[in-house]
């Protein structure tokens, strides 16, 4: 079978796209002068994550619509476009829930797949909240301060850099594919083109690991990391 | 395969959370010990490669796409506790950060990908490749059935979850509180899904690329 090289490709490319574009704007409305930034990363992220908990805890859909309403509300005072946040926050899982609950519409379990649905949304659209209204550095940041053992925090805060500088990779080496690629594909081939490039991936991680350690090392790297300091 | 939040109840989410912490306090000792500095960043780098893994659409039959979620993968190419944890770290920055599988079902992800998948995954590799020479077809075809299987009984684990919701979770009138489908629904559809397409996607991915690597460096399988 013959593969359409603009789908696929193309799918992979705006797959980056978005990717970058999300980051972007997060870190955009991270810095706008709006109610949740200006209130504490720590507290802020306390707080939000309470609110997370309760859309867990609650039992019943008016209940949850009120905090639903609330967070919609949190995020119009941080200065979030509320059409850009709708879009953000309902697409995909909430459309995905409203998939899985739709044979309970049909029959008779209307109550539960609402209650489902408006779950899954409130519960996103709280933590999709704290994404875009913490700078996501400082979000990793604060979580030394629940308790987490600095090895996952030092291996979060470097991953995080190392994802934006992988997703370039693949960017540019989708966008060489393109420029080279005229016609169909065959599956397989494009099958061997993504594991190839993964492989390739990887033997390009293990050429950074050397240099960043080497970096470290002439940064005064002792054995013991010092995390996201201030 | 990520769990959004909402999907299971509290009850669910502590149990999971619990039955993780140990298994990242080991994890974080045993990397620490085993872990030479040199290998530090890895452990980093290890976590960005199994994240953008998800990234790279694979053409499947029927004109489509997939993506792996690597997990076996990492654990063949850095060793289960090591693979443990950046899988961890993987699921943690898309659950905070983008939204990408629910923060209170951080544990059960990570049961499920992080724990269950990646051991899983490595000793169905280990106990098939044996003493094979590392640049063998042995291998190859050992690392796409530990791949296959090892997505399939995560998957079995995430459609366990799913349908024990409706009988650890409803109100005084029987009605569903999270996820509404019993284990004669949620089993069979996670299940069924990855034995017939993601299954495969994995095996594909994980067995093309050990041997990739095989060709270009030998004794690093």
């Amino acid at each position: 079978m013959k593969f359409k090289s603009h789908n696929y490709i193309q799918r992979s490319l705006l797959g980056m796209v978005s990717f970058f574009k999300e980051a972007i704007f997060a870190e955009e409305f991270a810095f706008k002068p709006g109610l949740l930034q200006k209130i504490e990363p720590r507290i802020k992220a306390a707080l939000i994550l309470s609110l997370i908990l309760a859309s867990i805890f609650i039992k019943t859909t008016p209940l949850l619509l009120v905090l639903y309403l609330f967070c919609l509300l949190l995020a119009a005072l941080s200065r979030i476009s509320l059409i850009f946040f709708l879009k953000r926050t309902w697409v995909f899982m909430p459309i995905f829930a409203l998939i899985i609950a739709l044979p309970l519409f049909f029959t008779g379990r209307i109550q539960e797949g609402v209650l489902f649905v408006v779950r899954v949304l409130t519960s996103l659209s709280f933590a999709v909240l704290l994404g875009l209204t913490t700078p996501h550095t400082l979000l990793l940041k604060t979580m030394r301060s629940f308790g987490i053992p600095q090895m996952f925090v030092m291996t979060l805060g470097m991953c995080y850099r190392y994802i934006f500088l992988f997703a370039e990779i693949i960017e540019n080496t989708y966008l060489a594919i393109k420029s080279r690629v005229g016609g169909a594909i065959h599956y397989k081939h494009g099958q061997h083109i993504a594991t190839w490039k993964i492989a390739s991936l990887w033997q390009k991680s293990l050429q950074l690991n050397k240099d960043i350690y080497d970096a470290m090392l002439s940064r005064g790297y002792t054995g013991e990391p010092k995390v996201l300091d201030e | 395969m990520h769990i959004p939040d909402g999907y299971l109840g509290p009850t669910t989410c502590g149990f999971f959370y619990a039955v993780m912490l140990p298994v990242w306090a080991i994890a974080s000792r045993i990397v620490k010990k085993t872990l030479k500095a040199k290998q530090v960043p890895m452990l980093a780098i290890g976590a960005a490669f199994s994240f953008v893994i998800m990234m790279f659409n694979v053409p499947i039959p029927g004109g489509s796409t997939g993506h792996a979620t690597g997990a076996v993968l990492v654990a063949i190419l850095l060793g289960p506790w090591a693979a443990c944890i950046a899988v961890t770290v993987a699921l943690v920055i898309q659950a905070l950060l983008f939204g990408d599988g629910g923060i209170t079902a951080i544990g059960a992800n990570c049961f499920n990908m992080a724990f269950v998948e990646v051991f899983a995954g490595y000793y169905i590799y280990k106990l098939i490749s044996l003493k094979s020479a590392p640049g063998s077809k042995r291998r190859v075809i050992a690392a796409g059935i530990a791949a296959y299987i090892g997505i399939n009984i995560a998957a079995l684990f995430t459609g366990i979850e799913f349908g024990l919701q409706p009988l650890l979770h409803h109100n005084a009138a029987g009605q569903a509180l999270y996820c509404p489908y019993g284990l004669n629904v949620a089993v069979p559809a996670m299940a069924g899904e990855h034995i017939l397409i993601f299954g495969w996607v994995e095996a594909i991915v994980t067995a093309l690329v050990v041997k990739f690597l095989q060709r270009q460096e030998g004794g690093l399988i």
